[in-house]
């Protein structure tokens, strides 16, 4: 079974997405902020991270430049799933290695469909 | 919503697109009923089949057959299948064209994403002879609402999330200060799109050597069925294909229409094939 980390600093977001992640078949894991979900990284890397943006202590972009410079941080999928809607964010994101895009609010549709399409499901 | 009044819509809905309503699903048709219900200030579904029976207007008929037929739809709905469209059967029918054009129909597109999706596969196709190639894409829905929404090419946050990745997004899609998205002019002007009912001969259309008509057919009655299959074999060329959704099957409905040997999920002429695997 797949791993995803769903790295989010509000609970009710993780608990949404847990759901819907789940019920894709995969195993969940959750973090509050950029930091802490590097040092799940470390200890376990994971198939997939459904990752936000705005975060206390270290943001998702910063995350996402450190995973992908860390040993084996260019395998996990990592899905941006943020409030930022503007095209230059956008870019940012792909930029700094996020492989898709979610703006907020998302249902259980929309990760499916995402997930789909990077052939996670 | 008394007996009478489902019998009423159920059989206004089947006159009108065909559409085989469920006695099982009430729920779908006070739903998708509940907008022009509440514009025309009806108390309940059976006030508005009393407004229908003591002043008919065909008019606001078809407006009600129309808003009752599912509406969903999403960005590269079937992208396998997509593939072999852009990949194998048009590149194949433009090598057997001798004019290097092509009609495409997308019939019962809704709010156009299907034919979109088509379109934004053709542009980014790179040292394929369908770059070359003139081809036109026609997209029809029985709804004017659809089309109209199809026509301005602008899509929600939801909707503009399924189906699409976020590249072809920033790519095609531009984002409004409303936070809607708008396709791209060279998109939306790549598409032609015209309110249409299956139910009536598609003349003045044409004929197509390719037809798209995915998810309509398993919402109709058989014998609508039967009629709707009818007038898309009509607008098929000779040597054309009809791609119906992965699941659906045309057995039963059309005597001159089998399954392709070559291209899976088409449908082509019955003497075509014969006069193909003769040669």
């Amino acid at each position: 079974m797949k791993h995803c980390l769903i790295v989010d600093d509000s609970r009710v977001v993780r608990t949404v997405a847990g759901r819907i992640v789940k019920d894709l078949g995969f195993t969940v894991s959750e973090a509050g902020d950029g930091a802490s979900a590097l040092q799940r990284c470390q200890a376990q890397m994971p198939d997939v991270i459904l990752l936000d943006w705005n975060m206390p202590i270290m943001n998702g972009i910063d995350f996402l430049t450190s995973l992908r410079r860390s040993d084996g941080g260019k395998a996990p999928v990592v899905v941006l799933c943020t409030n930022e809607k503007d095209p230059d964010h956008i870019g940012e994101a792909l930029r700094a290695g996020a492989d898709e895009y979610i703006m907020k609010p998302f249902d259980a549709d929309i990760v499916r469909s995402k997930f789909d399409q990077l052939g996670l499901v | 919503m008394q007996d009478t009044t489902f019998q009423q819509i159920a059989a206004l809905a089947h006159h009108h697109s065909g559409q085989d309503l469920s006695p099982a699903k009430p729920y779908l048709i006070e739903a998708r009923l509940a907008a022009i219900s509440r514009r025309e200030s009806f108390a309940s579904l059976d006030d508005l089949a009393h407004c229908l029976t003591s002043r008919p207007n065909k008019r606001f008929e078809a407006e009600i057959a129309s808003a009752l037929t599912p509406k969903q739809t999403q960005f590269f709905a079937d992208r396998d299948q997509l593939e072999r469209i852009v990949t194998h059967a048009l590149p194949e029918m433009l090598k057997a064209s001798n004019t290097g054009r092509l009609r495409v129909w997308c019939a019962g597109v809704s709010t156009g994403q299907e034919a979109y999706s088509l379109a934004m596969r053709l542009s980014e196709l790179e040292g394929s002879p369908l770059c070359q190639a003139d081809i036109e894409l026609v997209a029809t829905d029985l709804s004017a609402k659809s089309v109209a929404e199809a026509q301005a090419g602008l899509y929600s946050h939801f909707e503009i999330q399924k189906g699409l990745s976020v590249h072809r997004m920033l790519a095609n899609f531009e984002r409004q200060v409303s936070g809607d998205w708008l396709i791209c002019e060279s998109l939306r002007s790549r598409v032609t799109f015209r309110q249409h009912n299956l139910l009536t001969p598609p003349g003045p259309l044409g004929q197509f050597d390719l037809i798209i008509c995915r998810n309509v057919l398993p919402t109709m009655a058989r014998d609508k069925q039967i009629e709707a299959v009818a007038h898309l074999n009509a607008q098929l060329s000779p040597k054309g294909q009809l791609f119906v959704a992965t699941g659906e099957s045309l057995t039963g409905l059309s005597e001159d229409l089998e399954p392709s040997r070559s291209v899976r999920g088409a449908w082509c002429h019955s003497q075509t094939l014969k006069e193909t695997a003769a040669a």
